[in-house]
């Protein structure tokens, strides 16, 4: 008996032989270039390799020769006409072949370089196909059953009923044959053969078959596999699969599960496993034949229950799946994709339309037209509507960003033994696309922190009389012209102890004396900061909270953190609503202009005459401290200094501040155009934009600002009295 | 008693693999290079099963599977066709012969063995 | 395939299969139609398939039609085999002897 070593060397020299025929029929067809007996060797020897080579799995041979073959077929079919050019690829690729098969016999590996010939080669066959491509290889007809858990007979029984046609053994189709095969894929736990539709005996034709059986049968198995078992009798026999009651469910499962994707009813049954293909095309086909007639159709479903190919409750919910994705994609079908890029050339044209109708408006005023003014202001007001869609075009609802953490929560409360649900609201709050594409990485590390650190294990919480099940908030709202964010959790809070230790130990502050909570806070957004005692695998990443704050900052953001001890804490990030066009409030100092985002501006008030630059920087606003900022030292401005000075009341953060401008010139649009890297060192400041007038106004940052009053306040503060700094600075933080 | 398969291929690597095969398996095998080749071989002995090739020299598979089916002998004999995965007309053209079942090339032998033990007992 | 036929008792030898279908039918309905109680041996049958169990069948019920008594007997390994995989076995209602080595 031969074995497979030996079987190796016919192949080597079958093909070595066949490689032989195909070097002379090509050189042949040099000569003679439509020898169709000598195209006919040369395919045959490409075929023959190709099918021998599968036979020892030798894929690369068998994928190689397949293209050559494809070319081959078409150049026999007389689609392809053989140029000399192709003649001396397939001596090429002859050549390949054979070096593969020197390979082969000498057991070893392609090594790069064959490899990059091979791929050469086919990209070369492939470009002589044209946009055709070859032929796909074969879709593995006779899959290899791989069952999990054996063939036991656990669970319930599929039903397989089949009723054989009169010819199936006269085709040579032996019925016992396939019944036993299927035995093989699992248990035949009964089998009863049905022979009602034997005739008397004198009628009976012996070599005609009467026999039909109703199996029951116990395997791993899914339909398509059973179905594959009478393939080569499947035109021949009525077959029935029926699942078991536990499929039953899977399939009911599987066909919620699906992808919402526009599936027919059809289709819906066959990928959940319900059905298989070959039932649903004859399902079809019957369907297809009643429709002939005058009366409507059966539908689909009716049909194939009739025929028993799939249960009843299967096809509803199947029809119930239907309809919801049809619901959705109703609401769906009102949208259209359109190229972010395009959106965006059209907000920077809407800008300088804003700009332009400013300087329109600017000399309407000046020739004092009445009409022509009229016409202006109207012109002004649409002109604002399109920014305003404009930018509403860009805007998104946060809440696919939310829902992302749903899977992120869940996997990583595994991951950590905790049992933490989360909880979502604010999910319709839209903001510009842009900034949501930049926030889900800063979100994702707060989520992952909070729960890591914040929520405590079960046995904590039970111990301090909370619920074990933890809870992480996820909140978005509009705020004063921002997009506010909150990221809470129900744990234990900050521990100022600990972040003042760790503080300390990484060398970040000296002593926390005169230190408020939010600022403890804020130290843990320090460069490599890191509260936990132990560094779990999930926070410990080296990716530190200053990457957050850096990343938000990014944004024109701010982050800030309230934490109660015992009762958790909450991480809120602001976010401006867009990062393209503001309504803005227009201030005049000594020769410049400056803007301020209109939302931040809670009022204007007139600062008293005579208050020179020397006397205190804050003003008693109805009982209230105001911190003021002078824009004409902040950015040591020059020109004629005005006898009365105004000043514009802003808010940030929950923080206000006075900045102390010579004019107030009024409201504006503003389209924001980056600052050079000249003003990179300028801190105050986040852009510029063009007047109408032609002229450049500065966009005032200010939450920078805010930031360098506060902190100048508490340097001021501190001088006089350091025990009340802590209490004063709180209270500017809060507000 | 074991059963007997026919290989007709013009391959001698794949009646050797397929042969290895099937021996492997328990079955008795005969080799045939060709139709005609094949035709000469079913001299009376008992032939249960057979795999055959297409595209053959001297005479194809599917003018051999036709001479077969008038063979008394033969008749029965269940005939596993070795295809490409272009030759749907070729398909066609067996299924008229009285070929039912087709096992598709490139394939792995356990392939084969299973298009067979679905044709014959063991 | 060749019929012994020794006085009420048949003797297929050889192969029970579509081959021999046709011709076995003949030969079986007929020995049945002239005896009131037919024995058939199948302890000859080396291969049988469906169209021979199939013949078994209506051997079966013809004779059950007939009031007549149709045993079966001597069952070969290759008839037990299929018998079994078809759950036959009960329906005939003869006494199936399995060898000691199965």
């Amino acid at each position: 008996m031969s074995t497979m070593s030996e079987a190796l060397q016919t192949f080597l020299a079958e093909s070595r032989g066949l490689l032989e025929a195909m070097e002379e029929g090509l050189l042949k067809l040099e000569e003679i270039p439509d020898d169709s007996e000598a195209i006919n060797s040369v395919f045959r020897a490409a075929h023959t390799i190709k099918g021998s080579a599968g036979l020892f799995g030798f894929d690369e041979i068998v994928a190689f020769t397949h293209e050559a073959e494809s070319v081959l077929d078409k150049v026999r079919d007389g689609e392809l006409a053989l140029s000399e050019a192709m003649i001396g690829l397939f001596l090429s690729c002859r050549d390949h072949l054979s070096h593969l098969l020197d390979l082969l016999a000498s057991d070893s590996d392609a090594d790069d370089e064959t490899r990059q010939r091979g791929d050469a080669l086919v990209a070369q066959l492939s470009a002589c196909l044209g946009g055709a491509g070859s032929r796909s290889m074969p879709v593995e007809q006779e899959a290899v059953f791989h069952r999990e858990g054996g063939d036991g007979a656990q669970g319930d029984a599929w039903h397989v009923s089949v009723r054989f046609g009169r010819d199936v053994m006269k085709n040579g189709l032996d019925p016992a044959s396939f019944i036993r095969y299927l035995g093989t894929l699992g248990q035949l736990s009964h089998v009863e053969t049905v022979f009602d539709a034997m005739p008397p005996a004198h009628e009976m034709d012996p070599e005609e078959c009467y026999l039909g059986f109703e199996i029951r049968f116990h395997g791993e198995v899914d339909k398509t596999e059973i179905e594959s078992v009478f393939e080569f009798v499947r035109e021949d026999c009525e077959l029935r699969i029926l699942p078991p009651g536990s499929k039953l469910s899977e399939y009911l499962q599987l066909i919620h599960e699906l992808p919402e994707e526009d599936l027919l009813l059809g289709d819906l049954l066959v990928r959940s496993g319900a059905i298989t293909r070959r039932e649903l095309e004859e399902g079809l086909a019957v369907q297809g034949q009643e429709s002939t007639s005058d009366e409507a159709a059966p539908p689909l479903g009716e049909i194939l229950v009739e025929r028993q190919a799939v249960q009843t409750e299967l096809v509803d919910a199947a029809l119930a799946k239907q309809k919801d994705v049809r619901q959705r994609q109703s609401q769906e079908a009102r949208f259209i994709r359109v190229h972010a890029d395009k959106l965006d050339s059209m907000i920077n044209l809407v800008g300088e339309l804003v700009i332009a109708s400013a300087g329109v408006g600017l000399i309407a005023g000046r020739n004092k037209d009445a009409a022509m003014m009229e016409a202006v202001s109207e012109m002004a007001r649409l002109v604002e509507d399109i920014r305003d869609g404009a930018m509403r075009l860009r805007m998104v609802e946060i809440g696919e960003t939310f829902n992302r953490f749903r899977r992120v929560v869940r996997d990583v409360s595994k991951e950590l033994g905790k049992d933490i649900e989360l909880i979502i609201s604010g999910a319709d709050t839209e903001l510009d696309k842009s900034v949501v594409e930049r926030i889900g990485d800063p979100l994702t590390h707060l989520v992952r922190n909070a729960m890591d650190h914040g929520i405590e294990s079960a046995e904590t919480r039970i111990a301090r009389g909370k619920p074990a099940r933890g809870s992480l908030r996820l909140n978005a709202y509009h705020e004063s012209g921002s997009v506010v964010i909150e990221v809470g959790d129900d744990g234990g809070g900050l521990s100022r102890e600990r972040i003042v230790a760790k503080a300390q130990e990484k060398g970040l502050i000296e002593d926390a004396q005169g230190l408020s909570d939010a600022e403890v806070w804020n130290l843990i957004f320090e460069p490599g900061f890191s509260t936990s005692d132990a560094v779990s695998n999930l926070s410990g990443r080296g990716v530190g909270m200053d990457v957050v704050k850096r990343n938000i900052e990014a944004l024109r953001g701010t982050v800030e953190i309230e934490s109660r001890a015992g009762s958790g804490s909450t991480f809120r990030i602001r976010l401006p609503l867009t990062l393209a066009i503001i309504d803005g409030f227009l201030m005049a100092v000594g020769e410049g202009h400056y803007v301020v985002p209109l939302d931040m501006v809670l009022e204007c008030v007139e600062l008293g005459e005579g208050r020179s630059s020397d006397e205190p920087d804050y003003i008693n606003l109805r009982g209230e401290v105001l911190p003021l900022l002078r824009l004409r030292e902040h950015f040591g401005l020059e020109g004629p200094v005005v006898r009365r000075h105004n000043v514009v009341v802003v808010q940030w953060g929950g923080r206000k501040a006075g900045l102390v401008v010579d004019e107030l010139e009024g409201e504006l649009q503003a389209v924001i155009k980056p600052l050079g890297r000249i003003f990179a060192g300028l801190r105050g400041l986040s852009g510029s934009t063009i007047l109408g007038s032609g002229e450049v106004a500065l966009v005032l940052d200010v939450a920078q600002l805010l930031e360098h009053a506060r902190l100048r306040e508490a340097e001021a503060v501190s001088a006089v009295s350091v025990g009340r700094t802590s209490e004063r600075t709180a209270n500017a933080m809060t507000g | 008693m074991a059963k007997t398969i026919m290989i007709v291929d013009d391959s001698a690597t794949l009646r050797q693999v397929v042969g290895i095969a099937l021996k492997g398996a328990g079955y008795e095998v005969v080799e045939a290079c060709d139709g005609k080749d094949a035709l000469g071989k079913l001299d009376g002995r008992k032939i249960h099963l057979i795999v055959c090739d297409v595209n053959m020299p001297n005479m194809d598979g599917i003018t051999f599977v036709k001479e077969m089916k008038a063979m008394a002998g033969y008749k029965f004999t269940p005939v596993i066709m070795l295809t490409t995965e272009a030759g749907e007309a070729k398909k066609q053209e067996g299924q008229m012969a009285g070929a039912r079942a087709w096992v598709v090339k490139p394939f792995q032998p356990p392939q084969m063995l299973n298009a067979v033990s679905k044709l014959i007992l063991p | 395939m060749e019929l012994k036929n020794e006085s009420g008792r048949l003797c297929p030898e050889g192969e029970l299969t579509i081959y021999s279908a046709a011709e076995c039918k003949d030969a079986l309905l007929a020995a049945l139609e002239e005896s009131d109680g037919l024995e058939i041996d199948l302890g000859s049958v080396t291969e049988i398939d469906t169209a021979g169990v199939q013949l078994l069948i209506l051997l079966k019920s013809e004779a059950k039609r007939a009031g007549k008594t149709l045993t079966l007997s001597r069952h070969s390994a290759a008839v037990i085999d299929l018998t079994e995989l078809f759950n036959l076995a009960g329906w005939f209602g003869d006494p199936l002897v399995i060898p000691a080595e199965r």
